[in-house]
């Protein structure tokens, strides 16, 4: 945590859809700017929802949810659960979507789109349609697209969810790079206990629908984080305390 | 060429030549008279042989499909977008739209024919009428059928109206828009052919269709085949340029025209 001013507040922020499913109890929430917090729980908790709200994708049904002024002016960027490109375009317009809908000048948009393909590997690939990528570049090019218009804020839902293992650990060792480099706040949803446990300052453990939050972990270990911080016992102790309090979580509300 | 097109391509030849030749065998050994069953060389003679009438009718018809074809695509695709603005001009309009297509075209050209004096004019109106149906259904559901993820990143980016139709609903569209204009074609051509039988208008601006019914009449048996065989080529022509069109425009994103590798 290099600064304590807050990016993002959640003060009893709540979602009862039109539907009358209650999505989300009212939840509190701190994340300070340069802290990664991610979000674990059962599936159907309300993470995303969460994530969701402070998006400004969804609109909260009670409470209020505050974002720094840095935040809100320099943006914040979505990372979706797919890398959700537009198939008819090259990775390079892809990319340069967010640039092109708030009506940037084309010589400095393309500058800013070679920078964000340099910051996740892909400057060999900006003529590629998204087809012909694999899915972990995929993912790349959908970061790209979220890096490029500078944001000091990154909400990513599941990001990595669907890919390999060996393909997530590269992308999380890349991820908490840029991160740290940036010095970029992030607000992480994942399924992967050992994700959580590598990417995070702070992991919060959410309950069972409606969703709140049941615990909260420090992962006290300097960003960025190595492949080497995988093997050490004190990844295993964590991600074992983890794994307890996440099936807690679960069965807490049948209980 | 692979030895698998190679197979498409020769394959069907062979099948047309076997049909020819057990035609013309079929004509010879029962001594069909040409005005029952004209044999294919006879029909090709014609076509040869009427090449100056012939070739002006099918050039009629050529134009009034491509009129027709054009302002399908045109209007349709305009009202195509109308709809998916508000769910109450779709609800309001859609109903006539099909109508329109339930409606056999055989039972309201002859009132477009009336109505309409120039009897170029009143062709067009009936085939684009025959062929507009497909490409606002499909082109309406494609424009619907956008990446619901895709969206909501538009709508976080602020993106307008206009800027989410044009780099998103329209390239989403295209398609479902390509399926539409498939058949859209093949209706053109056959609206195009229909009205001529209805119109039955003479002279030396008439279509194809007015040459088959003219010729049936005068039990030209071999003009009729071969004002058929016309037809029947132009309506291929159209098909292979509708997907050469769809080919180009899809070939490097969508899963209809992506290589097959084995």
């Amino acid at each position: 945590m290099n600064s304590q001013a807050i990016a993002v507040e959640v003060r009893a922020a709540a979602k009862v859809f039109a539907n009358g499913v209650r999505a989300l109890d009212p939840i509190d929430l701190v994340v300070r700017e340069g802290e990664i917090v991610t979000l674990v729980g059962p599936s159907g908790c309300g993470k995303s929802t969460l994530l969701r709200l402070i998006a400004g994708l969804v609109q909260p049904s009670a409470g209020r949810i505050g974002l720094s002024p840095e935040a809100r002016s320099a943006g914040l960027a979505f990372v979706f659960q797919n890398p959700t490109l537009m198939p008819w375009a090259s990775v390079e317009r892809n990319v340069r979507l967010p640039l092109d809908l708030c009506g940037a000048e084309r010589v400095r948009a393309q500058d800013k789109v070679g920078h964000a393909l340099e910051l996740v590997g892909l400057n060999d690939y900006a003529r590629f349609h998204p087809r012909e990528l694999s899915g972990g570049m995929q993912m790349r090019a959908s970061i790209a697209r979220a890096l490029v218009t500078g944001p000091r804020l990154l909400l990513m839902d599941e990001p990595f969810g669907a890919l390999d293992e060996i393909t997530r650990n590269r992308l999380d060792r890349d991820l908490s790079e840029l991160c740290a480099r940036e010095n970029l706040t992030v607000l992480y949803v994942t399924h992967s206990i050992y994700e959580a446990v590598f990417l995070s300052s702070r992991v919060l453990v959410m309950s069972a629908r409606p969703g709140r939050i049941f615990q909260e972990v420090a992962i006290d270990e300097p960003q960025p984080r190595r492949d080497a911080f995988r093997i050490t016992e004190k990844f295993g102790r964590l991600s074992a305390g983890l794994s307890g309090m996440l099936s807690a979580a679960t069965y807490e509300v049948r209980a | 060429m692979s030895d698998r097109k190679w197979l498409q391509v020769c394959a069907p030849i062979a099948v047309g030549i076997a049909i020819i030749l057990v035609w013309h065998a079929l004509v010879v050994v029962n001594e069909l008279p040409p005005y029952i069953v004209p044999s294919p060389f006879l029909v090709m003679k014609t076509l040869a042989q009427d090449w100056g009438l012939l070739s002006g009718s099918l050039l009629v018809t050529l134009q009034v499909t491509g009129a027709a074809l054009a302002i399908a695509v045109v209007l349709g695709v305009a009202l195509s977008i109308l709809f998916v603005q508000s769910r109450l001009i779709e609800a309001s309009l859609l109903p006539y739209a099909v109508i329109l297509q339930v409606t056999p075209l055989v039972a309201i050209a002859p009132l477009i024919i009336i109505w309409v004096d120039e009897p170029r004019t009143a062709l067009v109106i009936c085939a684009t009428v025959a062929s507009i149906f497909p490409v606002i259904a499909n082109t309406t559901i494609g424009l619907r059928s956008v990446d619901p993820a895709l969206l909501d990143l538009f709508r976080m980016y602020g993106a307008s109206r206009m800027q989410t139709l044009i780099r998103l609903r329209i390239p989403s569209a295209t398609p479902y828009f390509f399926a539409g204009l498939r058949v859209a074609a093949a209706l053109a051509l056959i609206g195009a052919v229909v009205a001529e039988f209805v119109a039955g208008t003479g002279g030396t601006q008439s279509g194809l269709a007015y040459q088959i019914l003219m010729a049936g009449l005068q039990l030209n048996i071999p003009r009729l085949f071969a004002a058929l065989i016309l037809i029947t080529l132009t309506g291929i022509a159209l098909f292979l340029l509708v997907t050469a069109l769809a080919r180009m425009s899809l070939r490097r994103w969508h899963e209809s025209e992506l290589p097959q590798e084995r």
